[in-house]
């Protein structure tokens, strides 16, 4: 997307089926697909192609996959997208609170494949905010904007009224578009390292929070929740 | 720590219960003693129901036969003559003793088999609900699995076959895998808990919140229906495993869209019903047959003779609802609506407070 050149993706999977269907999609979508089929092989790889994004099946044989981030987040801010199977709610957070970047549960697609990569490695390019915010300090999601100078949130050109806890947690959301946010990491930012997790104003603030912006707060189109994990904003345009 | 603390706890209960009930006797002794101040008559009755009301409401032997010995004894120092000192040499000594001790076994021993029995009926009733449920869940697995193998051998073996037909055939392939995933996923589900005495993982979480995941799930593969939802001013919290409660919604849900006919819209209502948290599913469709609405968890809701059809899992995804709402201490139950349409409603019990800012 940055330059013509394909982008290296590494998969790590141990499942000769599911490589073999990631490693098809994403040369067809014009990916240069590396592959490693355990731990060890994909730290070799790592350090020696340098990928642009890694896909990382959390159970391999030789090594825990979370070992991976840990090793690779001490040197690299290389995008990893964790892939698990649904049901493990608590190993997708600690992935992510390890420094992955996204996930995807299994049974994905291919669109569902590429748009994730494609977030993740746009998050990695513009490092601290994304491209609307830096840019005029506005991220726009449909008839959303949020205002980062302003500390508003505006829905079709009128003001929604959050409170300033309320700005925070979608501003947060709002700088990391299209990827899921954990609830460990949106407390953490909202109070700090040492605040005791109460996850229960977080869900609070959310359920005002969709009453205020949600044009039909049954079928939230800007706010995901990802059950168990975190919430995920809709990519910004 | 905590493992010793949980086992303790139960153990403290019991000797608390004893000390009450022994206490209480002492004292009602005491009382009588004072009115006549020969040898007590009452003192040994009243012990004895203390002794057979300690084996009843304690675990095991251990708390009956200890207090019937010291009952015995403080009979013996407290309420015969001489008053305050032992007299081993009393006739009717031993009597008593016997008395005492026989009545406790026998009670423990009663108390003990009744409590066992009622376990090992709670013990069959899972097995066999989990007997069925596996019955079910393999004879629903073979059919879209024959289907798959049958198209993909066709795929295979007849490089022939027009475009249309071999799209034809792979849609029918992907349909029945999603089946598939759907299947195994109430599976995995309901192992997170059947295992017996594992403990749901519960968090705060906001109703409407779940049922808005849910929904959003439920939309994206079946746009064609709408819903709704009724939510009461308030937000209701309620502990649970989010991820199992969005598991029941989505069965609801998939459950309109695959045997309601004719259903285009469904209506969510959340209620408050004082500590209840109150979730009704209602669709526009058909309603619920007598037949369903006589065994709705059954797990095999397809007559025998019917001509199987693949896409008949509600038994399995109702039942499967029935064991996540239960294992949240709620409960599940269907209905027709007066003006034509299901209604599943289930409830859970939710949190006191209310949250307002």
């Amino acid at each position: 997307m940055m330059n013509s050149t394909p982008c290296k993706i590494l998969i790590v999977e141990d499942d000769p089926g599911i490589r073999m269907f990631l490693k098809t999609t994403l040369s067809t979508n014009g990916c240069e697909p590396l592959v490693a089929a355990t731990g060890r092989e994909a730290l070799e790889m790592i350090t020696s192609h340098c990928p642009d994004c890694v896909l990382l099946d959390l159970g391999l044989p030789d090594m825990d996959g979370t070992e991976i981030i840990k090793n690779v987040r001490a040197w690299s801010k290389i995008p990893i997208v964790v892939i698990s199977a649904r049901g493990s709610e608590e190993d997708k957070a600690r992935a992510l609170d390890l420094g992955a970047d996204d996930y995807l549960v299994k049974p994905f697609g291919a669109i569902e494949l590429m748009a994730r990569i494609r977030t993740a490695i746009r998050h990695t390019v513009t490092v601290v905010d994304n491209d609307g915010i830096a840019l005029n300090g506005l991220c726009r999601v449909g008839e959303l904007t949020i205002d980062y100078r302003k500390h508003r949130v505006f829905l079709s050109g009128r003001d929604t009224g959050l409170t300033p806890n309320e700005f925070r947690i979608v501003a947060l959301l709002g700088k990391h578009s299209g990827q899921v946010v954990t609830y460990k990491a949106i407390l953490r930012e909202l109070w700090g390292p040492y605040a005791t997790h109460d996850n229960k104003i977080l869900r609070v603030h959310m359920a005002n929070i969709r009453r205020k912006i949600e044009p039909n707060p049954d079928e939230p189109t800007f706010i995901f929740t990802e059950v168990g994990v975190g919430y995920r904003m809709a990519d910004c345009d | 720590m905590l493992k010793y603390a949980h086992k303790l706890k139960p153990i403290l209960i019991d000797v608390l219960k004893t000390l009450l009930l022994f206490s209480a006797a002492t004292l009602i002794s005491l009382l009588l003693s004072n009115i006549n101040n020969d040898n007590n008559p009452f003192a040994v009755p009243v012990f004895i129901l203390a002794v057979a009301l300690i084996a009843r409401v304690t675990q095991g032997y251990v708390y009956g036969i200890v207090v019937s010995l010291v009952s015995v004894l403080c009979v013996n120092y407290m309420f015969t003559y001489p008053f305050f000192e032992f007299d081993m040499s009393i006739a009717g000594y031993p009597l008593t003793f016997a008395a005492m001790l026989g009545v406790s076994i026998i009670i423990s021993t009663l108390t003990t088999q009744i409590k066992r029995q009622e376990r090992l009926r709670y013990a069959m009733e899972a097995e066999k609900t989990r007997a069925d449920l596996l019955r079910s869940v393999s004879h629903d697995l073979r059919t879209p699995l024959t289907s798959i193998v049958g198209s993909c051998s066709i795929l295979l073996d007849s490089p022939q076959l027009d475009r249309a037909d071999q799209r034809e055939l792979l849609l029918g392939i992907s349909k029945d895998a999603h089946w598939l995933i759907r299947v195994t996923e109430n599976i995995l589900s309901l192992t997170k808990f059947s295992t017996s005495n594992v403990q749901l993982r519960k968090e705060s979480e906001v109703i409407e919140e779940i049922v808005g995941s849910a929904i959003v799930k439920f939309r994206k593969n079946h746009p064609s229906i709408s819903v709704r939802v009724d939510r009461p001013e308030h937000i209701l919290l309620c502990p649970m495993d989010a991820t199992l409660i969005e598991q029941v919604l989505v069965n609801l849900f998939e459950n309109v869209a695959i045997h309601a006919e004719n259903a285009d819209r469904i209506t969510v209502r959340i209620e408050r019903k004082s500590d209840r948290a109150v979730i009704a599913v209602e669709d526009n469709g058909a309603g619920f047959s007598n037949d369903q609405l006589s065994a709705p968890f059954d797990g095999h809701c397809t007559p025998r003779n019917a001509v199987s059809d693949n896409h008949r899992n509600m038994g399995i995804g109702l039942s499967v609802c029935r064991s996540i709402v239960r294992a949240h201490g709620g409960d599940i139950s269907i209905g027709n609506l007066a003006g034509g349409g299901a209604s599943v409603r289930f409830w859970l019990p939710c949190e006191e407070e209310d949250y307002d800012e």
